[in-house]
């Protein structure tokens, strides 16, 4: 099979990379590829507050960008960050006026923007509190006139190279047939998502399993940030419910929460008296965590929400449909507190991409989640969604100029045979470990050991447990047919979940201080004079991570107040890491 | 299929005894699954997954009723197995894949017909020319009084289930590509207004609603169908709003 632009991913960013290279060169064959089913997969139908952009004139392109960075703790690519501001209000005026979709509006009829934390001006567009269903709707209606070719319940497998090492297309398995087949392409796009379910509490949908990124890792792409996840402070804890993990939103903190202990007490006295429960999403999660690992949370392993107090009539007003949520397990955030944990959900890290989503093998270019930079070690509420489509806009965009310019390639022969056969092996072997329990102990061991609060010992442990299960998933034998089976799904799904938590851990091991949200209890502070270096892993040649530290490029704004210069890295420190990541 | 052993055995109050349709006639149908609190439909589906039979197939992405994949028929009734919870007491389920549509394996069906409907409508906006800056629109003008209440449209395909007419395949809109052409020609940026009111009062559209209310019955979004068709039909005589 051959198409022009393969497109993996159908969220956000992958549905507004079809529109733009649709838009732009409407006589390309473009293929959507997507595990699940498209445009119904993925985080951006789950977004719930909003679209960050610059639209009142009082507001400002550098403003917006000081936030970014503020949040990101000066170690985002500037250039991407910069792309982000400029180009989001461009992308709501297009999804208004060519996409369809209808945003919020002030009692003037303008555009109403709202605020959101860690922003100095109220520029978040959203819809209700749902914002994320009305843009994937409406881009997924756009799909019904452009009718690009949809490989729903179809995963990429692999990315596949020609002998000169630039991009042929993808190895594919039909989820719904257990077939295996090669996609061939012009260009290839990887939209799929993070990988921040890989936790035993984590707010995503199903699919973000790293495929993306371990894909990309697979063939040698550099990928950056991978210590930095974030973590949401208010998942909702549902014992061993599916639910567990389900963000309740910001606005509770905001609307005047209160956090309480398994004692009582308000313990974001402790941690942050001044702000209290309002304190950011990185500091109030690791307040709960710390307070959940000393043995002050519920025998569930929680710290408990309290809003009931603004009334119950209030808060079924103000939140509906967070009300709605907690009855379905029992609960009623109305009228009595609520168990929660923090619970994992973006990835900051990713393949370092350029403004154009390009990377550094001709014809593949990464767009969204997967892409890395953007939001540094933290990244603010409302700029997810807009990078998804910012960048899958850019991506399409480009995709539609580097089409014309490339030809259609062999992939290696011997790359497809690898890329198949272990694809088929779990559904091939006899006997073997299931899937669903080393998926499991992946999450234990992320969440213990590479969670909100880290160390040394910790992530050392941690990294020799990876690599026990990723000997494990190796053994992995699923029963059953080929088609639609969830078990040799999930096999693969953990395969490269394996893949990306090694890289996590590797950088998590070598950023000795704390910073965003990445934090080291045995290096609590945050050091700019040493790191205001971002961390760089690829796969070396015999398996092995390679590491290395870039300083970060100050390309428009330095940190306030003046920051040190980040001179080049002395190589003791790169030892050090080195020598951890050796035990 | 002979008489499966477990339906026949007294049922152990703390556990769900749950019978599946399956696609394999030599697959499993019964299990006896341990009940935890909370449960959804979707953790019976999940323990049954784990514990029981790692080959059932059935579909799921978001598990806070966004997606719309997981929508199956509980005891006939359609639902989303993440936001319905097993209550109290109930230690007997039946699940069986939405109606209408066809099944690809067990409890997953291909939503292609359901789709094919959506397209049908050109669910798009085919915007107003010269239209280049998001419109000036108060949030109590009544185009939006109509619209807001019947947006939220996850696709799942639990009314095109339950509509009266989902066994006499197939020459209706059905009820949520009807909801979703409502809402296009109430919007003011949307230029094919007239056009979309012909294709949606033609052979195939709102006249052959039969009133049953399956589908508002149970959309978990709480969205009303049928009223978006009854609105549809009165604006044929009346014409569209403006």
């Amino acid at each position: 099979m051959d198409t022009d632009v393969a497109v993996v991913g159908s969220g956000g960013a992958g549905l507004m990379c079809v529109l733009h290279a649709a838009e732009a060169a409407p006589e390309l064959d473009i293929t959507i590829v997507s595990k699940g089913a498209v445009g119904r997969s993925g985080c951006t139908r789950m977004v719930q507050g909003g679209f960050n952009a610059v639209l009142d004139p009082d507001d400002s392109f550098e403003l917006h960008f000081r936030d970014t960075l503020e949040g990101g703790k000066y170690l985002n690519d500037q250039d991407l960050a910069w792309t982000l501001v400029n180009a989001a209000p461009e992308v709501i005026c297009e999804l208004e006026t060519k996409v369809g979709c209808f945003f919020d509006r002030a009692e003037d009829g303008s555009i109403r923007q709202k605020a959101f934390a860690g922003q100095a001006f109220d520029r978040t567009v959203h819809r209700g509190d749902l914002t994320g269903i009305e843009i994937m709707s409406r881009l997924l209606d756009q799909t019904f006139r452009i009718k690009p070719r949809e490989l729903g319940d179809v995963r990429a497998l692999d990315l596949l190279l020609d002998e000169d090492g630039e991009v042929a297309g993808l190895a594919l398995l039909d989820v719904r047939t257990g077939a295996v087949a090669v996609l061939r392409a012009r260009v290839v796009v990887v939209a799929t998502g993070g990988a921040a379910t890989m936790y035993r509490i984590a707010a995503p949908a199903r699919e973000k399993t790293g495929d993306g990124v371990a894909m990309c890792y697979r063939v040698g792409l550099e990928l950056r940030d991978m210590e930095m996840l974030q973590f949401h402070p208010t998942g909702l804890l549902a014992g061993e419910s599916r639910l567990t993990g389900a963000v309740l939103e910001e606005g509770l903190r905001g609307a005047g929460a209160y956090l309480y202990n398994a004692n009582g007490e308000r313990y974001m006295e402790r941690y942050d008296p001044e702000r209290m429960e309002r304190a950011t999403r990185d500091i109030v999660s690791r307040a709960s965590y710390q307070e959940i690992m000393s043995g002050r949370g519920t025998p569930a392993g929680g710290v408990m929400i309290d809003i009931s107090h603004l009334g119950a009539e209030e808060v079924e007003r103000r939140f509906a449909g967070m009300v709605a949520r907690t009855r379905q397990i029992g609960r009623d955030l109305a009228r009595e507190p609520v168990e929660i944990s923090p619970t994992s959900h973006f990835a900051m890290g990713g393949v370092v991409i350029d403004e154009d989503c390009q990377t550094s093998v001709p014809g593949l270019l990464v767009a969204g989640e997967d892409g890395g930079g953007v939001h540094g070690a933290n990244r603010l509420g409302g700029n997810g969604v807009a990078e998804s489509t910012v960048f899958g806009a850019r991506a399409g965009d480009r995709a539609a100029v580097v089409a014309r310019e490339r030809n259609l390639r062999d992939p290696e022969p011997a790359q497809v045979a690898v890329s198949v056969e272990r694809a088929l092996a779990p559904l091939q072997r006899e006997k073997g470990p299931s899937p669903f329990q080393v998926t499991r102990e992946l999450k234990e061991t992320m969440w213990e050991g590479c969670g909100v609060v880290r160390n040394r010992e910790g992530l050392i442990q941690a990294r020799k447990r990876i690599e026990a299960l990723t000997e494990q998933a190796a053994k992995i034998s699923v029963p059953g047919p080929p088609q639609m089976n969830n078990a040799w799904q999930e096999a693969l799904d953990l395969s490269n979940q394996l893949t990306v938590a090694h890289t996590m851990i590797d950088s998590a091991l070598v950023r000795e201080e704390s910073r965003g949200a990445h934090f080291r209890s045995d290096y609590p502070e945050q050091d700019d004079a040493r790191w205001l270096r971002y961390i760089v892993v690829r796969g070396g040649q015999n398996g092995e991570t390679e590491v290395s530290l870039r300083p970060v490029k100050f390309t428009r704004k330095r940190p306030e107040p003046d920051g040190p210069p980040a001179e080049a890295l002395e190589v003791e420190d790169l030892e050090e890491g080195r020598e951890d990541l050796k035990r | 299929m002979g008489e499966d052993p477990s339906l026949t055995e007294p049922n152990p109050s703390s556990k769900v005894r749950v019978t599946i349709s399956r696609s394999d006639p030599g697959a499993e149908r019964t299990f006896l699954v341990e009940r935890i609190e909370p449960m959804m439909v979707l953790d019976l589906l999940l323990a049954i997954q784990r514990e029981h039979d790692p080959s059932i197939g059935f579909r799921y992405s978001c598990r806070v009723a966004m997606c719309g994949t997981c929508t199956l028929r509980m005891d006939g009734r359609a639902i989303l197995a993440c936001q319905t919870p097993l209550e109290p007491g109930r230690n007997e389920v039946r699940l069986d894949p939405l109606a209408g549509l066809p099944v690809v394996r067990d409890l997953v069906v291909d939503m292609k017909p359901f789709f094919e409907e959506w397209a049908r409508v050109r669910p798009y906006l085919e915007p107003l020319e010269g239209l280049d800056e998001p419109v000036h629109l108060k949030p109590d003008s009544p185009e939006r009084q109509i619209i807001d209440p019947s947006l939220d449209c996850i696709t799942c395909g639990a009314c095109y289930s339950s509509c009266g007419l989902a066994d006499h395949r197939r020459d209706f809109l059905g009820p949520a590509a009807l909801n979703r052409a409502m809402v296009l020609i109430a919007d003011s940026r949307d230029a094919a207004g007239p056009e979309r009111l012909e294709a949606v009062t033609a052979g195939d559209g709102v006249d052959r609603c039969h009133y049953i209310y399956g589908c508002t019955a149970v959309c978990p979004k709480g969205l009303d169908p049928a009223a978006a068709i009854r609105r549809l039909r009165r604006w044929r005589l009346e014409g569209r709003p403006r």
